[in-house]
């Protein structure tokens, strides 16, 4: 199971810049449907891609669904050659995004999203209405779903 | 209330927000954005054991 409170509070501890996105965004405007990890999209400057590597470093990274025992390196060097990353660690899993679809990137999002204030720490999350415009422009079947829900939250919520 | 700000509606959409409960979002919604967290580790941990369960489970002999 992802401990989203130890994820986010360690990722404050380290003072990564990060938007949550996906579905623990959804869960922070009120959503009932569960989501397995957290999906946040990291700004990619070469201070925060060495915060975010000391972050995680202690809980084990690898990358999700791969066999054990590939050469995978945490560090700088690897962040800075991809652009997404499908980890899993001892606090659970977690998707590390340099942009999403009708998003963009952290710069893109950072001025609309919303504040959130948990676990003792304070980060940035999609707002509603950047969320939904994500789902609509991820354009799979299961995000229109989402759409719906998300549209009834702002809809029970004005 | 539809927001003004939203696109025209889409049709599967629309079809999707007939089947939604939203007595659950009305209860979510009273939460604070920590409780909703809590509230939806709790079902990930209760779905985990539901899913450690069916995997042990055995059928029942007469």
């Amino acid at each position: 199971m992802t401990d989203f409170a130890a994820i986010l509070s360690t990722l404050g501890r380290h003072e990564v810049a990060y938007i949550v996105v996906g579905g623990a965004a959804a869960i922070a405007h009120g959503s009932a449907r569960l989501t397995q990890d957290l999906d946040i999209v990291y700004e990619r400057s070469r201070a925060n891609l060495d915060r975010l590597v000391a972050a995680l470093a202690e809980h084990e990274p690898y990358l999700r669904g791969v066999p054990p025992g590939l050469p995978f390196v945490w560090d700088r060097t690897t962040l800075s050659r991809g652009m997404n990353f499908t980890l899993t660690t001892t606090l659970g899993d977690i998707k590390l995004l340099g942009e999403i679809a009708g998003g963009g990137s952290y710069h893109d999002l950072m001025a609309g999203a919303a504040e959130l204030r948990v676990f003792g720490t304070r980060c940035l999350s999609l707002s509603l209405p950047q969320l939904i415009r994500a789902k609509r422009a991820s354009g799979r079947p299961k995000d229109l779903e989402t759409v719906a829900e998300l549209e009834a939250i702002e809809e029970e919520s004005s | 209330m539809q927001p003004a700000s939203r696109p025209d509606p889409d049709p599967v959409v629309e079809a999707y927000k007939r089947d939604i409960d939203r007595s659950l979002l009305r209860e979510n919604l009273k939460l604070t954005v920590e409780e909703r967290f809590r509230k939806a580790m709790a079902l990930a941990r209760f779905a985990e054991e539901m899913r450690r369960a069916g995997r042990e489970a055995r059928p029942r002999r007469p």
